[in-house]
């Protein structure tokens, strides 16, 4: 596995993506939700505070027409005009209706009688137009109603030029579309107040006066003025109005980059539809010019109920975008301060959490490696503290088993080295006492062959071949003891071949008056073994214990499957109750030659061969005595056998042998 | 009939000439595998020997080296392997040499004759065939 596949599975790189993952997850929550609502409720804000904003702007427009609209009004109402109205001599009118129009700023202002012929007009011009019939209307209005009129009002280009020549220079705004026919004549809005003069309740003429709203500042500055205090953002006009004739701009505080009024520009045909058709009242964001602007627009109704323009103010949206830009750059940092650190911590709090399991790892390599006495570190104070003492629990255990093992190995090693080098010893000894044997035994036989041997002498010499044969028989079983005999396996029944080896035995047990009792557990496996092999183990056991046992003893044999190390296996227990095995002799019961047995009685290879002979079948053997109580041989076996087919030829030849030997 | 016998000790030649006297059976002896050989080779084509009985634990030469020599002389020759410690890998190896049978020293008269016999008619029932 590569180095950084690796890294990425430890525990602690996932401990820190994860915790990062969380930080990430919670910055992109607080983006989404937070930054989302509040830039919301900051844009709700800012359309609320436009619409006030364009009601603002509307009474600071009607405002305006109040206030020419009580100028008139009361000029109207001085008595003195009415007479010199329809006298020849206007002079004093002139004058008053000079300084109309010069204290109000109006662009035309003037006077008609009751048939709607001007008495006097304010004029830049010389031209005399007394007489004529007025083409304004607002006259036309007051002429039919008698009533006094005031706001919006739009001219074509024949009334402007009427009212004042130089006005239709100031009311031409190029229209950015020619196509439109609407704009392509020269037409103005203006704001026009007129009011009826009645001279002792009878209609003696109109008083009339407006300005033109077409390049006027007065209005839009104004509203700047008065509703955003001229505030500047980043070198802009915090807030814009605007005011359209249709949808062109004819006057406006919006300005372009070169610093000029954005006059003559269109609005989006999508505002113009809304407010214009449907005459509704438009909040909205939208752009104006180069920048975003949070705007407000709503219909200006002329004084015949037709919807002529448009009222705009608008805020420039960049302060508040600016406060989610920030918000979303706060957030931002704190997000990366939170991963950085989720990092540390992680990185800290990681490295603690894995020192000591670190430690572990290192020790169960270690373990592994056969210190059984690794340093773990020191034990902590949570969970991982838990495992570092089942960890020291297992491996005292370990300890323990270890120990225990080494020492039955080294006595098993021991009593093999032990049997070995006494096989080796035995198995030279008795090759060479071979040859002289069988010259002792030939001579013997072809001496006790002549026929003129006195009675002693043959007596005598049937002692030496008695004997030679009993030389032979040691030999012979020095031989077997040493020799690498090999097994010959099949399935058997333990308990049915341990009651045919007490059958054999029944009758010796009989003479001695010992009571030979077997107690076989029901249901025990079939076990792989050398029938003939292991009938010669629990005779030479039997024997034993019969040898052991005092005449009204008993001895008692039984089965039970017990496993050892979790394999499969059968434990005979011999038990007798014979003089017992002194502790002296407890140590060497299983050497080769050994015996408590009267000299002729036995070899003492009996049970050295059974050791071997238990031991090639994988199997233990293990004895308990007391003295004078008894002693309790227990043999376990396990089901397999230990040796393969591989023997199956030798085992053969060995049968051969047998042939030849009888 | 007569009989070669291999072995280095003395006695247990002596003991099998002895033996195979009372049976009428003749024999020849040698101390060791050099001699045995010449023996069965000096006597030439005739193949007066019958039968070999050869020790197997020899200094120098050993039984093996003498059955494969005698097998180059007298192929078809019946031998018996004598030892004193008979174990499998012992009969795994006169099994590989083509030793006919084997008997375990110490022996007594009867069991040598009745090896002989048993071999010498065995051998005689494979070549009646």
């Amino acid at each position: 596995m590569p180095f950084f596949l690796e890294k990425m599975h430890s525990i602690r790189f996932k401990l820190i993506t994860s915790l990062i993952a969380v930080s990430l997850f919670v910055f992109l929550v607080s983006i989404l939700v937070g930054g989302n609502m509040m830039y919301r409720s900051v844009i709700d804000e800012a359309n609320n505070r436009i619409r006030q904003d364009l009601n603002v702007a509307r009474v600071i427009y009607n405002d305006r027409i109040n206030a020419i609209r009580l100028a008139l009004e009361l000029t109207a109402s001085i008595p003195e005009y009415p007479e010199t109205s329809s006298s020849s001599d206007t002079l004093p009118a002139t004058k008053v209706i000079h300084q109309l129009g010069r204290r109000l700023k109006l662009d035309f202002v003037g006077m008609t009688n009751a048939r709607g012929q001007i008495i006097h007009q304010y004029r830049q011009d010389s031209a005399n137009t007394t007489g004529i019939l007025s083409k304004n209307p607002l006259v036309t209005s007051v002429l039919n109603n008698q009533q006094p009129i005031a706001g919006t009002v739009v001219l074509n280009k024949g009334q402007l030029l009427f009212e004042n020549p130089s006005l239709a220079g100031r009311a031409e705004i190029g229209p950015k579309k020619k196509s439109d026919s609407k704009n392509a004549e020269i037409t103005a809005m203006t704001i026009g107040v007129a009011v009826p003069i009645f001279v002792d309740e009878t209609f003696k003429g109109v008083l009339y006066g407006g300005f033109l709203l077409n390049k006027d500042t007065d209005i839009v500055d104004k509203i700047g003025e008065t509703v955003f205090k001229n505030e500047i953002y980043e070198g802009r006009n915090v807030g814009t109005a605007t005011i359209f004739y249709n949808d062109l701009r004819i006057a406006t505080s919006v300005k372009n980059p070169l610093g000029e009024r954005a006059l003559g520009t269109l609005s989006s045909p999508e505002v113009s539809r809304h407010v214009l058709g449907e005459g509704e009242k438009w909040t909205n964001r939208a752009r104006v010019l180069n920048d975003w602007y949070i705007t407000a627009y709503e219909p200006i109704i002329d004084i015949f109920g037709q919807r002529v323009g448009m009222l705009y103010v608008g805020v420039l949206e960049a302060p508040y975008a600016d406060i989610r830009t920030h918000a979303i750059m706060i957030f931002t940092s704190i997000t990366l301060a939170g991963v950085l650190i989720a990092i540390v911590l992680g990185w800290l709090f990681t490295g603690r959490i894995m020192q000591p399991v670190t430690h572990l790892i290192q020790a169960s390599v270690e373990i592994s490696n056969g210190n059984l006495s690794p340093d773990i570190g020191p034990i902590s104070r949570d969970d991982i503290g838990r495992l570092q003492k089942k960890f020291l629990i297992m491996t005292a255990a370990l300890k323990e088993k270890e120990k225990r093992h080494k020492v039955e190995d080294e006595t098993r090693l021991l009593q093999s080295e032990k049997q070995a080098s006494v096989g080796k010893l035995a198995a030279g000894v008795a090759h060479e006492i071979n040859n002289p044997l069988t010259a002792v035994l030939t001579f013997t036989h072809l001496i006790l062959r002549r026929k003129d041997l006195s009675d002693e002498v043959r007596s005598d010499l049937e002692i030496v071949k008695t004997q030679t044969e009993r030389v032979r028989k040691i030999v012979k079983s020095l031989l077997d003891f040493s020799r690498q005999t090999v097994i010959k396996t099949e399935s058997t029944e333990i308990n049915k071949l341990i009651e045919d080896s007490l059958g054999l035995m029944k009758n010796q047990a009989l003479i001695q008056d010992i009571n030979l009792s077997f107690h076989g557990a029901d249901n025990l496996p079939t076990l792989t073994l050398d029938q003939n092999q292991f009938q010669s183990v629990l005779i030479n056991m039997i024997i034993n214990a019969l040898d052991a046992t005092p005449p009204g003893g008993h001895i008692d044999i039984q089965t039970m499957q017990v496993d050892v190390n979790r394999e499969r296996g059968v434990e005979i227990t011999i038990a007798d109750t014979g003089s017992g095995i002194s502790p002296d002799d407890m140590g060497q019961i299983f050497d080769p030659f050994f015996t408590t047995k009267e000299v002729g009685e036995g070899t003492g290879l009996g049970l050295a061969v059974t050791v071997g002979i238990i031991e090639r079948h994988g199997g233990t053997i293990k004895v308990q005595s007391q003295m004078h109580k008894g002693t309790t041989f227990t043999l376990w076996l396990p089901c397999r056998g230990r040796k393969g087919s591989s023997d199956s030829q030798t085992d053969e030849e060995s049968s051969d042998i047998e042939d030849i030997n009888s | 009939m007569k009989i070669l016998i291999v072995d280095d000790d003395a006695i247990v030649v002596q003991s099998c000439i002895r033996i195979l006297e009372l049976e009428g059976i003749k024999a020849s002896s040698a101390g060791s595998v050099e001699m045995g050989a010449k023996l069965l080779s000096a006597e030439g084509a005739s193949a007066s020997f019958d039968l070999i009985l050869t020790d197997v634990k020899m200094p120098g030469q050993d039984g093996f080296e003498m059955i494969r020599q005698a097998r180059e002389i007298q192929p078809a020759i019946p031998i018996i392997m004598m030892t004193g410690y008979l174990t499998t890998r012992t009969m795994e190896k006169g099994c590989c040499y083509a030793a006919d049978n084997y008997i375990a020293k110490p022996f007594t008269p009867d069991e040598l004759i009745d090896a002989v016999r048993k071999t010498t008619l065995r051998q005689k029932g494979e070549t009646g065939k």
